[in-house]
Formats: structure tokens, C-alpha cells, sequence
């Protein structure tokens, strides 16, 4: 404090020292965040191979085999794009109700009543196979809607904790698939259809499903390129639209929000009717798509894409763009564990994996955030 | 000059030291907080430490009870030098400090406060007996079996003084303690004060940045300013302009500076003179009419509330905490809706507890806790700027983030706020620079009512003197000013009519030039 007159004489000097090192500390800071990543990535990989050897399998067949099924044998890009596709949407949702400050953890149940919603209409609507399959995919969204909604109106409403409502709300979608899934009057294929399957939905027809192009010999459906649309769509509305900027404001801080004009239940539940959108659309392109089984529902439809939607959305840490990245390996994960049965080894062994790697992945935040909370209180204590 | 010898110039009695700081220092990264530090506290005797925020004061007694450790000098404790290592250490020499946030726990009784921290089997009958026993011995009134959230803030205080004195230590240390308390309160606290130094020989520390209560309690003061010990005299014969100098290091000659520091001036020829109240004509910008609310828990926080404010007047809401103002904010904020009564800005009704309608209806305001619903920690100052109408910088629903910072740069300059540009994150700032973002997006929306509650709470002087000369400011430009606070300085300085609010209603108001300290204090401790 004694210095004030000293340290005005130095400014501009100080000042461009200060910024050069601030420059260095960039740089510095970049690859100590690339190396922490390197570094868990490779210790997660290194754990799987050990468990891989260690109940008698090969390490080296096993990431051939994920790395040859998801991407290097020709037509697996199709696939894992496919794949992909409903992880991203589901993770897109995720982000949005992530930035309003709730927490939706009932994905996989959204995207259940989404398909269970498509697939209804779907065979059941007569006219142009495209304006069906629109209205098909457009009842998904709303089915997987009025799930998330539910929690929402629940929170606000009732003050009931949206973690727990969207949790066991996925748990009574489930059970509302299956029970449907016996029920000719709602879901239940004809028997004709069946060949002595019980808890099948009848199969869409070919011209209400999603077309498919081929690009360099991959072939996907056109969903693929929907939903990078709407991961663009999104990552505009939430970081650059007033919309988003409020959503934010919401999330980081409900008072100041409520005072500035955003009223918490029509955004907050807002937030909760898009992300159950989106999970409800991942599940209408999984029905209609045709990487996930033949078109039609069977128990278990959901087959975890809702979680494994979930957990990209925390890995990438509600970044938009990072999304697309871990959606397509998480995309990768799945696909490469077809060609795990020729190793001989469980195909279980990829969500070892990926169990790991997610692990990898959200390691490095959580241990930078300790870090930055340190210098940051190290910072202030030298404020008194 | 040594504390002792000048002591002995000043023919104070002379004891052995209880407490002595011999040459401390203390320093956190480049900031010395305290340099080379020698003051000493005596038994029978109240020592005042005056300083402004930031003058040590603080990191000074923070060593006192371990919770800080010198880098140089030591302390002695009735002449050996100790190293106090942990609050723990402390309380085993005998040292205890009543701090200004109080740590009570809310739902808990009294008893039960003061037997928190306790070990081994509880004995409620034991610990109920000693309260009585010091509440009668010290005058400090107070039902052991009291729940806390129905206390007022000077009765929470005497429970924070009843857990210090029931270990009967030597040594206590008051930091900033009529922060919360009502005129009478402070009064009465200084009285136990006096009963606890006089007849059981303790030494007590009294910390704080006000001038005339340290001058009325205390026997002997010690003044800090950055870091140093500038002046120490005993309190009988100092005046308190010498003592405003020194604190500060230059002459006071403003009105609010003395309210800043606590004097109250009652007599309204200071130096600037009381400004003439503005003519009360035509209608009010701001009329509360029977506002009442209930709290969750079916307590009755707004009781059939009145107001009205004028364009160009300042209002001031006297009362002490817990009264209604935090409600009477968040109402003022849309974060609470009226069970009855209503709202109107210039005659026209504002939905109460409707997201942005107050704001919208040209309410501005200052919260009380600007944390709490006066900005966003983790948004860049600029978009704090914009908070509540980014369509201001926005095309078709898109936010144009370069005008938006263009804009922030210009408010930034203009209310001289210092940080690292518009898109410096909030948290970065100093809490006076957080205030002056709220300020100038506040007021950069034309308002019509200024609502400034509790707007100086925790900042230095030059940061009071700038929030005060902008409510001035933001009144001659006709803005109807309503200020809340619970220091009554403040609304001495600078209120033009002053309303007092007590159990959520107010119970009554006095022109400033007719002002009557005597008859506030009563209606702001509850006589009707």
C-alpha cells in the first residue's frame, strides 16, 4: 500500500511483463490441461488391457477389434455415425437444462416414451410416408417432452427434486413400454407379424422410415445430418442467442434472474420440455432409423443410449461443440464391441472401457477445478 | 513512541499489559496488512482500535485468537511471549473474541447455542443455571430457552457475548460489534461493557471504524492506518476531528465522511449544510399502500406496510436489522409477491413477485446482498451490465458481443470501475467495484425510483463517499430515492425524510431538518 506512488511510475513496464507472462502461462496452462488429459486417457486404457489380461484375453486383439469395428473396416463410419446420432441428441438436451441449473437424469426414459410415442402413430397413420414419418418424429419429441415436463412442473410446482423425478420416471416409462408391448390395442405387433415374438411393436413400414444415403461407401441415415444441424442450432441458441444468455443467468443465479425479467418456471420448465424433446427425437430416429434393431420396439429399446447421451453431455462438460467429438466416441464404443466377439473375449469388455474412459475424461476438470480454487483462494487471502 | 510510555504521558493507571503485540507483522503477498505492530491491552481498561476497512485492524485481532500467525514479532500474554497457534490455543489463555457475523445456530435455543462446542455428557440444567448467572451478573437480560430466529439482532449479540464470557476469559476482543444493532442497543452493549471491565478487571479490545462510539466506550484508543499504528492516546481529552485525521491522513470536512465514520451530527450545521427538503407535491413516484407478507414458516415479515416517495427526495428507512427491510427489497426486487396491499409507480399498479415487472415498471435498486440478486459471479462485467435487457445489444434474438462490450466499456469508464475490461468475470472484482456495476447498470436505465438498500454495507470510505454522492446525485435528477439501512449515519446524511420501520410496518417519520435522535431511537427499538 505504501508503494501506490512507486508502482504508478512502473505501470507500463510492469504491465507488459505481466502480460508476457500471462502469455507463457497460456501456453503453459493449454499443455498442462493436453498432458493431464494424455496422461488419464492412458492410464484408463492401460486398467482396461490389465483386466483384459488378466481373465485371459488379449489386449492388443481387443483395441483392434473396437478400433476395426467402429472406424476402420469399410462401411463402420456409417454405423457409428448412426449410432452417434442419438447420443448427440440426447446430450444436446442434457446441455440445455444443464445451463437453466437442473439436473435431468432420466434420458433413457424420455427416449423411451419418444420411441413408444413415434412408433404408435407411426404404424397407425395412413398417408405420404415422409408427412407420416414427420409427424411420427415430431409425436417423439413430444412424448419424451411430457416426460421431462412432468419433472419439470414437478420442481417448480411442488418443489419436488427433478434429480429424483427424472430418475424414477425413466424406471416407470420403462415399465409402460413393456407393459404396452403386450397390449395389440396399443403397441403389441399383430400376431401375424410376430413369428411367435411376444413384446415386439409392429415394424415401420419402408416408406415411413429414415431415408438413407451412402457417402464413400458409408451408409447412414439422414438423421445423422439433422442432428449435426441441431447440435449447431443449439450451440447458437444457448452461447450466442438473449434467449440462452437468460437461460444462463438462470442457472447461475435464479434471484438475479427472477428480478431481471426471467421468470424461473417458464424458463426452467421450458428448459426441462426442450431436453425431454431431445431425448424424445433420439428416440424416434433410433425406431426409424435402422441401426437399432429392425425397426421395430422390443424390450429395452432404450439399450442405454439415454445414459451413455447423459454422460457425454457431463464429460464435455455442457460445451457444444466438445459434444460432437465425445458423442461420435461414445458412438465408437458401441460400435466397436461387434467385433469383440471374434476375440473371444465378453463384449462387456467395452463398457469396462468406456467406463474408464469416461472416468479419464472427467478426471482432468474436477482435479484443474481444484487447482483453480486454490489460486484462487491463495489470491484473495492476499487481498485482506 | 511505545504504547507504555505514552501511557504513562497520558497518566492512564498504570497495569501489566494482559495482551501486548510486540512488533508484529504480517503480510499476504506484496499487501503488508500489518507493519511492525506494538499495542498492548490492560486489564480494567477498554482499548479501541480505530482504523478504516483495511487498515489491519482485522488481521491484527485475527492473531490475537490464533486464527493467523505473525510472520514477525511476537505477542505476549501477561508478559510471556506465546505462540497462539489455533482458536483452540487461545481459548486456553483466556482469549475470546466476539465477532461481527454472529455464529449462532437459528433453530437451536439459547442454552443450546452456548453448549455447542462442548465435550463429554451435556447438562442442560448445568449450562440453563450459568446462563441466568451471567445474564444477571452482566445486566445482559436474556431466556435461556429462546429459540435464536426469534431474537432480535442485539439479543443474538448478547448470546454471542454469554458463550465468550461463560469460559471467563481474560482477554476479549468486539470486532465491529454495533454493525447490526439499533442506537439503544449499543448503548446498553457498551454498558455491560463498562460492568464486565469494571468489575471482573478483563482487558477488552473493542474494533471498529466508528469514531464516536470508540470515543464513548472506550479509556484508551489506538489508531491504524495502512498497516501501521499512526497515533495512540488515551480517550479522555481527544476530539474527534484530530482523531478523523489521523484515521484517514487528511483533513474531514464532508458531512457523509463523519457519517461514515459514525458521528452523528444531529445538529445540521456541519459543513454542508442539511439540504432543504424538496416540496412534496403531486404524486408520488413510489406508493406502498397495506403491503403485508408471510413468510413460509407463517411469520409475518411485511405488516400492513406504508410508503411514499416523491421524484427528487431521498427517503430513509430507519430500523434495526430484522424489521422488514430484507422483504421490503426483495417485494422492490419482483422476488416476493404481496399477501395484501399494492404497489404502484407513478400511480400505475405493479404486479407484485412477477419476474421483471418492478424493474420493468422503472424500479431500480441496489440489493442488500449483491450477490444474492444484484449480479451474476460467474458473467463478465458486461454482461452483468446487461442483465436485464440484452436486447438492448441483440438483433433478432442474437447478441451482438461486441457492441455489448463496447457499451460495458463506456459505463465502465464513466463510473470509474476498476477491472481487467468489460469481459473480466464478476467474481474478479472488489466488492466496491461489484457495487459500482450494479450502480451504473441501475442507473443506466432512466429509472424512476432508486431503491438503495443497505447500499454502503462492507465498503472503505472513498467507496462510501461515491455511493453516497451518486444517490444525491440520481435525487437531483429527480429519481425518487428510497434508502434502507440500518445505519442510522447514513440516513442522517443523507435522507430528506425519514420513515422508520419496525415489525414490518412503519411506525413513524420525521423531517431530516426536524430530526429528533432521541424519539427515532425509540420508534426504531419498538415504542410506538
Amino acid at each position: 500500500m505504501s508503494d501506490v506512488g512507486e508502482h504508478i511510475v512502473t505501470e507500463p513496464e510492469e504491465d507488459e511483463v505481466a502480460s508476457a507472462a500471462l502469455q507463457r502461462s497460456r501456453f503453459g496452462i493449454t499443455g498442462e490441461v493436453i498432458a493431464l488429459y494424455a496422461i488419464c486417457v492412458f492410464v484408463a486404457l492401460a486398467i482396461a488391457a490389465i483386466c483384459v489380461a488378466a481373465t485371459g484375453g488379449s489386449w492388443v486383439n481387443v483395441y483392434t477389434a473396437i478400433l476395426d469395428g467402429s472406424i476402420r473396416k469399410p462401411g463402420r463410419w456409417g454405423l457409428t455415425l448412426g449410432v452417434s446420432a442419438p447420443i448427440l441428441l440426447v446430450a444436446l438436451g442434457t446441455v440445455v437444462n444443464g445451463r437453466a441449473g437442473l439436473v435431468n437424469i432420466g434420458q433413457e426414459g424420455q427416449l423411451v416414451m419418444g420411441s413408444c410415442f413415434a412408433s404408435y402413430v407411426a404404424v397407425r397413420l395412413g398417408g405420404p410416408g415422409p408427412m407420416v414419418l414427420i409427424i411420427a418424429m415430431l409425436c417423439g419429441i413430444v412424448g419424451g417432452a411430457i416426460w421431462a415436463g412432468i419433472a419439470g412442473a414437478l420442481r417448480y410446482y411442488r418443489n419436488v427434486p427433478e434429480v429424483l423425478s427424472t430418475l424414477l420416471m425413466g424406471t416407470v416409462a420403462q415399465n409402460l413400454m413393456g407393459w404396452g408391448l403386450r397390449k395389440p390395442w396399443l403397441l403389441l405387433a399383430p400376431a401375424a407379424g410376430r413369428a411367435n415374438r411376444n413384446q415386439v411393436s409392429e415394424p415401420l413400414n419402408s416408406h415411413t422410415r429414415i431415408p438413407r444415403v451412402t457417402w464413400f461407401g458409408n451408409e447412414f441415415p439422414i438423421s445423422v445430418l439433422v442432428a449435426l444441424v441441431l447440435c449447431i442450432g443449439v450451440w447458437v441458441v444457448l452461447d450466442r442467442s438473449v434467449i440462452g444468455f437468460r437461460l444462463r443467468m438462470l442457472g447461475r443465479n435464479p434471484k438475479t434472474a427472477q428480478r431481471s425479467g426471467v421468470a424461473e418456471r417458464r424458463y426452467g420448465i421450458g428448459a426441462m420440455l426442450v431436453s425431454g424433446a431431445f431425448a424424445g427425437l433420439a428416440g424416434g430416429i433410433m425406431l426409424a432409423g435402422g441401426d437399432f434393431g429392425n425397426y421395430q420396439l422390443v424390450a429395452n429399446f432404450g439399450a442405454g443410449i439415454g445414459f451413455a447421451g447423459l454422460l457425454a453431455a457431463l464429460v464435455a462438460r455442457q460445451r457444444v461443440i466438445v459434444l460432437l467429438f465425445v458423442a461420435f466416441l461414445f458412438g465408437c464404443m458401441r460400435t466397436g464391441t461387434g467385433f469383440l466377439t471374434a476375440t473371444g473375449v465378453s463384449g462387456r469388455v467395452s463398457d469396462v472401457v468406456q467406463g474408464l474412459l469416461v472416468l479419464s475424461l472427467l478426471l482432468p476438470p474436477a482435479i484443474l477445478y481444484v487447482r483453480e480454487r486454490r489460486r484462487a483462494l491463495s489470491a484473495t487471502s492476499t487481498r485482506v | 513512541m511505545t504504547p507504555a510510555a505514552d501511557h504513562r504521558a497520558g497518566g492512564l493507571p498504570d497495569s501489566p499489559p494482559a495482551a501486548e503485540f510486540v512488533e508484529v507483522s504480517k503480510r499476504f503477498g506484496r499487501v503488508v496488512a500489518c507493519d511492525h505492530v506494538n499495542l498492548a491491552l490492560h486489564r480494567g481498561r477498554i482499548h479501541g482500535v480505530l482504523g478504516e476497512n483495511g487498515a489491519g485492524k482485522s488481521t491484527l485481532m485475527k492473531m490475537l485468537i490464533g486464527l493467523i500467525l505473525p510472520d514477525d514479532g511476537h505477542i505476549r500474554i501477561h508478559g510471556e511471549p506465546v505462540k497462539i497457534v489455533d482458536p483452540i490455543e487461545a481459548a486456553r489463555m483466556g482469549i475470546a473474541m466476539v465477532h461481527q457475523h454472529f455464529s449462532l445456530v437459528e433453530p437451536l435455543t439459547v442454552w443450546e447455542n452456548v453448549a455447542l462446542g462442548d465435550t463429554g455428557r451435556l447438562d442442560p440444567a448445568r449450562i440453563r443455571r450459568r446462563v441466568g448467572e451471567i445474564s444477571e451478573q452482566y445486566g445482559l437480560e436474556i431466556d435461556p430457552d429462546d429459540r435464536i430466529f426469534d431474537l432480535t439482532a442485539g439479543m443474538r449479540q448478547r448470546v454471542e457475548i454469554i458463550k465468550c464470557l461463560r469460559r471467563d476469559p481474560e482477554i476479549l476482543v468486539f470486532d465491529e460489534p454495533t454493525s447490526v444493532l439499533s442506537p439503544a442497543e449499543s448503548e446498553f452493549l457498551f454498558a455491560a461493557l463498562r460492568r464486565v471491565v469494571e468489575d471482573q478487571g478483563k482487558a477488552v479490545a473493542l474494533v471498529s471504524h466508528k469514531l464516536a462510539e470508540v470515543i464513548s466506550a472506550s479509556d484508551e484508543i489506538t489508531i491504524m492506518r495502512d498497516g501501521k499504528v499512526v497515533d495512540y492516546r488515551p480517550t479522555a481529552g481527544s476530539d474527534p476531528a484530530t482523531l478523523a485525521r489521523a484515521m484517514v491522513g487528511r483533513d474531514v470536512v464532508l458531512r457523509r465522511e463523519h457519517a461514515a465514520f459514525g458521528v452523528i451530527d444531529d445538529s445540521g450545521d456541519g459543513a454542508a449544510p442539511v439540504k432543504q427538503p424538496v416540496a412534496q407535491q403531486g404524486q408520488p413516484v413510489l406508493r406502498i399502500t397495506g403491503a403485508s407478507v408471510t413468510g413460509r414458516d407463517g411469520r409475518v415479515l411485511l405488516d400492513g406496510l406504508d410508503l411514499e416517495v416523491h421524484a427528487g427526495e431521498i427517503v430513509g428507512v430507519a430500523g434495526v436489522e430484522g424489521n422488514g427491510q430484507r422483504t421490503l427489497g426483495d417485494v422492490l426486487s419482483s422476488l416476493c409477491p404481496l399477501a395484501a396491499g399494492r404497489v404502484e409507480v407513478g400511480g400505475q399498479q405493479v404486479a407484485t413477485g412477477q419476474a421483471g415487472a418492478m424493474a420493468g415498471a422503472g424500479i431500480a435498486i441496489i440489493p442488500e446482498d449483491r450477490h444474492d440478486s444484484g449480479c451474476v459471479l460467474d458473467f463478465t462485467v458486461a454482461e452483468n451490465i446487461f442483465i436485464a435487457d440484452p436486447q438492448r445489444v441483440a438483433r433478432r434474438g442474437l447478441m451482438n458481443r461486441a457492441q455489448m462490450n463496447g457499451m460495458a466499456s463506456e459505463l465502465i469508464e464513466k463510473f470509474d470501475i476498476v477491472c481487467n475490461g468489460a469481459r473480466a468475470p464478476m467474481w474478479s472484482l472488489s466488492g466496491g467495484n461489484q457495487q459500482r456495476v450494479v450502480l451504473a447498470r441501475e442507473l443506466s436505465h432512466q429509472p424512476r425510483v432508486l431503491v438503495a438498500a443497505q447500499p454502503t454495507r462492507g465498503l472503505d470510505v472513498g467507496a462510501i463517499e461515491y455511493m453516497s454522492s451518486q444517490l444525491r446525485a440520481a435525487a437531483d435528477n429527480g429519481v425518487g430515492v428510497l434508502l434502507i439501512s440500518t445505519e442510522l449515519e447514513e440516513i442522517l446524511d443523507l435522507a430528506d425524510r425519514i420513515i422508520v420501520i419496525s415489525n414490518g410496518r412503519i411506525v413513524g417519520g420525521m423531517r431530516r431538518d426536524e430530526v429528533d435522535i432521541a424519539e427515532l431511537g425509540l420508534m426504531m427499538g419498538g415504542a410506538q
